[in-house]
């Protein structure tokens, strides 16, 4: 592992100095991705600035939005029970994520800055709508979570910009969900995971958000097979209908953990078990 | 043994809390004064021509010590076949060979300077697949063989093989036959902790080396050749192995790292250790091979096997380990598993330029018990036949000998198969999707000769506070050795387990042993360490008759004094004492014929201070044996030979559950039973079977190394995957049946690699069982079981189009 220095400042205003004196730095929070990196030799920064210290970063909040420091731990997150019996997409993508050491380290923030294809709390929470807040030296911003991936490894943030938050809406009356996701093994990168959330009265789809991991260069919402669900009485051959199209939403890789193909059924299966959950589920 | 004080009690082993808590130094903790650390510098090409290795600009970064090549140290041949060689020299053949390796005062700077070393290479055209290895004119992966005779072919010279009865007709003559093909993976041993070795030589040029190894003695041999090699002929060497995170088959050998740590504390006189991390560990040491096996199998009306032809070729890689004789283990389940007259087998490995292969628990077994057991199952299904009937009505028995020439004493699997089938409620009705399965196994139980001596030997010491310390020269790697040693030694002398301390393995002060292989440890070492006992009970006998008398009386006085009205017996002690009329319990040496006065017992203690302080008759009692077992090596070229003393028999089964539009397979729950002869120590006795259990399922469902024209793709945990406890966190029954082997220590089995062996068969013939397709290929993956799934309705719907 090469050197590197590392700082740790308090404030964002100290953070942005730090980011822009030293090019080549890089920030830090709960390091499980970084540090791995690190390790392999795939990345060699010359310092980090860890994020450890400004508190303001990690907040959880819950009040006419939800706000969700991007320092929050997956383990926070999974500890916190209003955030996740509000938001049980929240709990089911938290809870088979790594282990408890690494639910412990591993931060929100960090898993959607890091911008892997197969981030958990990526699907569940584009199904939420969720909207990031951005700041940086020229001051700060806010964009839908759906604009924020650019492609693997790759965001919105421009150079020393931080995420500070990720802003949801209230669930809403009638709100229904569920995250269903495959891999090899208890600890492994998703294979494919899918994300529902939607409104359900009268028999009635509405608000119907459907968001898949692991299949595309970016996570992504499966539009189309929103647009299918939208306003519809869930009636047979809707969700065959609907796991078919979303076959041909997605770009799934074949690597060594599985083959495109099989990634593809995967995905048409979780789409139709994770609505057809999300519609039975009591609340 | 059936007033066992100790053996047959669960008592936590003697290294567990030091385990627990942390404490335990492994080879990661060894320090050296002076110390440096080694580092290899690897292949970066599968076959090729070594041009030019440039090693200057290693050599001039501040900190580097030594840079070896091949070209500037003597020529080190390792490998059980010659074929391979500690720094590879002319042409590399597979990705993980060691070119070059550096010396440093750190691992950060050896870790920069291997990476300063350029070597310039000429790519040759490699071989990757047997087909590719045998086809004709395929490039050579070894030009010529050992003794510098040019080779022709890929294919290795070892040859196995066995035939016995008459096939054809046996075939002609078979009411049902099946035939298959079926395949297994390279698999990685996954230990906890990674391979390393600390190297010192002194002045004189005698060898210390700690290493990771499960074969001391033979590893003191194959250093002392490289000494030799080094010019240092006839200077000792000593091979210490310290605390083992696992070993599984990796210590089997002797390492090209471990001649390399040599070469570097030779070329700079000072200690060198090389430690692999994970990613060397996965990329450059050998995994278990992987097999591809061609299977036949007959029976007649009533479901009494007729035949079994067995035909395995199996992907060796680029040099040779004991790991290419993992076939003198398969002839075991080919040959006797079941009752099967007509048998036809054949093995041949085959170079080529993929990662060598080496040994892994279970040694080939699985490999063939693999096809055996899934053919089985499809053999019954043609037959009308229960699977669980089948075998019921082929089922070894006490007494016969096999078609290899196995001898059966003790035989359990009738017990186990009956235990599986009913703990699995075999023949209830199920769900949907669910399923059951079984297989069973055979494995040597009393250890398995693959040298001419199959032996080990035991010391005791006592000293003067009643501690007994014993020296054995196998190696306690994880699987609970010492445990089954100390409560044998506590046992056999009367006294409390906490008396007995193991010593650390040491071929300096422990005497030989061929090796911790073939499930032998606990079997050899407590059959020599009773032996042993034997003589020690004789050594302080005899000296008690001498000192027994004077100390009874001593007690006597005492205890008159503290019980003023006590009365003792008439009773003629001089009369009592004979050698052959003590015993030793409970920590006491007692007389057979005396009463049992509390003054008539002696502590072991007392007792061994007066035997030693006795003036010039004085004497300290150590005694020493070595255990070798009854048993012949086989031919391998016949595959005939009773290789065991004992055997060792088990059966495993599964109810697994099959998600159809997934392919994803749920183990629901696991039975494993065991014949282990009889039960040492029942809590490592279920850490066995549980870790043989879990790394079975991880061969069936999950684990394989994947590579790509010889690099390997996977070389990391995060990609190469093992069971987590998620996966398993079905129940496990275990049954353990006792069968008193006569030859076993307290009638006990070898049990270390059963475990693993049944496993795939089982749970894909639970697969088969609850959605009606068969894989055969490990591993089972969800990928695998869709597309046989997708196939099998292909197939159903064509057949519905085609029927107007
Ligand atoms: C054993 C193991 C198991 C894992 N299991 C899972 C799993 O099941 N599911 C899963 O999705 N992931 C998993 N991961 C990956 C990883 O833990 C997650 O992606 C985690 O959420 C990353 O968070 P972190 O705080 O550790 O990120 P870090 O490693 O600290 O940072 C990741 C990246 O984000 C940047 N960054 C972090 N915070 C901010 C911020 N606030 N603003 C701007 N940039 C920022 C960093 O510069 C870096 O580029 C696993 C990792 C390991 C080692």
């Amino acid at each position: 592992m090469t050197p590197f220095d590392y700082h740790r400042p308090e404030t964002l205003a100290e953070a942005f100095r730090i980011a822009g004196e030293i090019p080549g730095a890089r920030y830090v929070a709960g390091g499980t991705d970084v540090l791995v990196r690190i390790r392999s030799g795939r990345e060699r920064p010359n310092a980090l600035i860890s994020l450890g210290r400004i508190d303001t970063l990690a907040r959880l909040e819950l009040g006419s939005v939800t706000r969700i420091g991007a320092r929050a731990t997956i383990g926070q997150v999974l500890d916190h029970p209003e955030l996740t019996s509000a938001y049980p997409l929240l709990a089911q993508a938290a809870r088979p994520f790594g282990s408890t050491q690494v639910r412990n380290l591993a931060t929100v923030g960090g898993n959607l800055c890091n911008a892997s294809p197969a981030a958990d709390m990526a699907p569940v929470l584009l199904a939420l709508d969720a909207r990031v807040e951005i700041e940086g030296p020229q001051g700060t911003r806010e964009v839908p979570l759906d604009a924020f991936f650019k492609g693997p490894g790759q965001t919105d943030l421009a150079p020393r910009e931080v995420l500070t938050t990720i802003v949801l809406e209230p669930p809403g009356p009638d709100a229904r969900s569920c995250f269903l996701r495959k891999s090899r093994v208890g600890m492994d990168i998703a294979l494919t995971s899918v994300a529902a959330h939607l409104q359900l009265a009268d028999d009635r789809l509405t608000r119907v958000r459907i968001a898949a991991g692991a299949v595309a260069p970016c996570p992504l919402r499966l539009r189309a097979v929103e647009d299918l669900l939208e306003g519809r009485t869930v009636e047979p051959g809707l969700l065959d209908e609907a796991a078919r199209l979303a076959a041909s939403e997605i770009a799934p890789i074949t690597d060594i953990r599985a083959s495109a193909n099989y990634r593809r059924r995967l995905t048409r299966t979780l789409v139709r078990r994770a609505v057809a959950a999300a519609c039975e589920e009591s609340r | 043994m059936s007033d066992c004080r100790h053996i047959g009690k669960a008592r936590p082993r003697p290294d567990a809390a030091d385990k627990a808590a942390g404490r335990t130094l492994y080879i990661n903790d060894l320090i050296r004064p002076g110390m440096l650390h080694g580092k290899v510098k690897f292949s970066e090409h599968a076959h090729a021509r070594i041009v030019r290795i440039d090693t200057s600009r290693a050599e001039r970064l501040p900190g580097v010590r030594a840079v070896v090549t091949a070209y500037d140290t003597p020529e080190i041949r390792i490998g059980f076949l010659n074929d391979n060689f500690a720094l590879k020299r002319d042409k590399v053949r597979q990705f993980r060979d060691e070119v070059a390796a550096v010396a440093a005062i750190d691992p950060d700077i050896a870790a920069e300077a291997v990476d300063l070393i350029d070597v310039e290479y000429e790519p040759l055209p490699g071989v990757f697949t047997l087909d590719e290895a045998m086809a004709q004119g395929a490039p050579l992966v070894h030009e010529m063989d050992a003794r510098g005779n040019p080779l022709t072919t890929n294919e290795l010279s070892l040859r196995y093989g066995h035939e016995s009865g008459d096939l054809a007709v046996a075939e002609r003559a078979s009411a049902h036959v099946v035939e298959g093909r079926f395949s297994t993976q390279l698999m990685q041993q996954s230990c906890l902790g990674t391979a390393g070795c600390l190297a010192e030589l002194d002045m004189s040029g005698n060898l210390s080396i700690w290493a990771r190894t499960q074969i001391p003695f033979l590893a003191q041999r194959d250093f002392t050749q490289a000494l030799r090699a080094l010019g240092l002929p006839g200077r000792n060497c000593r091979v210490i192995v310290p605390a083992l995170g696992g070993t599984f088959g990796t210590g089997l050998d002797t390492h090209a790292y471990e001649y390399i740590a040599i070469v570097l504390a030779h070329r700079t006189n000072r200690p060198v250790k090389i430690l692999y991390n994970r990613e060397e560990e996965f990329a450059n040491l050998s995994p278990r091979q992987s097999a591809e096996v061609e299977i036949a199998q007959g029976c007649d009306r009533e479901g009494r096997l007729t035949f079994r032809r067995v035909r395995v070729r199996q992907d060796n890689g680029a040099y040779g380990s004991w790991g290419a004789t993992f076939p003198t283990v398969m002839l075991l389940p080919v040959t006797s598993l079941y009752r099967v007259p007509n048998v036809s087998f054949d093995a041949r490995l085959v170079y080529t330029n993929n990662t060598y292969c080496q040994a892994m628990r279970g040694y080939g077994n699985p490999e063939v018990t693999w096809p055996i057991e899934s053919n089985l199952d499809e053999l019954a299904e043609a037959a009308s036949i229960d699977p669980f009937e089948l075998r019921m009505r082929n089922c070894n028995e006490p007494g016969e000998t096999t078609p290899m020439g196995l001898q059966v004493t003790t035989c359990g699997l009738k017990e186990c198969m009956e235990a599986t089938a009913a703990k699995l409620d075999w023949g209830a009705e199920r769900r949907a999707r669910r399923g059951v399965g079984m297989a069973s196994l055979i494995h040597v139980g009393g250890s398995g000769r693959i040298y001419r001596s199959d032996g080990g030997g035991v010391i005791l010491k006592f000293d003067d506070f009643g501690q007994i310390n014993v020296s054995y020269g196998g190696v306690e790697m994880g699987q609970g050795l010492h445990s089954a040693l100390s409560l044998t030694v506590a046992e056999a002398l009367g006294v409390s387990p906490d008396k007995v301390t193991i010593n650390p393995t040491d071929t300096g002060t422990c005497p030989w042993d061929v090796g911790t292989h073939a499930s032998r440890g606990a079997f050899i070492a407590c059959n020599a360490a009773l032996a042993a006992a034997e003589k020690a009970r004789a050594q302080i006998f005899a000296a008690a008759e001498e000192v027994f008398p004077r100390l009874a009386l001593q007690n006597l006085e005492r205890y008159c004094v503290q019980h003023p009205d006590y009365r003792a017996p008439t009773f003629d002690l001089a009369a009592a004492v004979k050698a052959d009329r003590f015993e030793l319990a409970d920590g006491q040496i007692v007389l057979r014929d005396a009463p049992a006065e509390p003054w008539l017992k002696v502590d072991l203690d007392r007792l061994l201070r007066a035997i030693h302080f006795r003036g010039s008759r004085g004497e300290v009692i150590t005694a020493s044996a070595f255990y070798e077992p009854q048993s012949d090596l086989p031919d391998w070229q016949k595959g005939v030979g009773n290789m065991s003393a004992t055997y060792a028999y088990g059966a495993q089964g599964a109810e697994v559950e099959v998600d159809e539009e997934t392919g994803e397979v749920r183990i629901v729950r696991m039975v494993a039973a065991h014949d282990v002869g009889k039960v040492l120590n029942p809590q490592t006795l279920a850490g066995q079977a549980y870790g043989g259990l879990t790394q079975g399922v991880g061969y069936a469902l999950y684990e394989e190394i994947l590579t790509e024209q010889g690099r390997i793709l996977n070389p990391s945990f995060t990609d190469y995957k093992i069971p987590t406890i998620r996966e398993m966190s079905f129940p496990v029954h275990l049954e353990f049946i006792e069968t008193d082997d006569p030859a076993g220590p307290f009638g006990a089995k070898g049990v270390g690699e059963p475990g693993l062996v049944p496993t795939a068969p089982a749970i894909a013939n639970a697969i088969y069982d609850a959605v009606g397709v068969r894989i055969r290929d490990l591993p089972i993956t969800p990928e695998k079981v869709l597309r046989a799934l997708d196939a099998r309705r292909a197939a159903s719907a064509g057949k519905q189009t085609s029927t107007p």
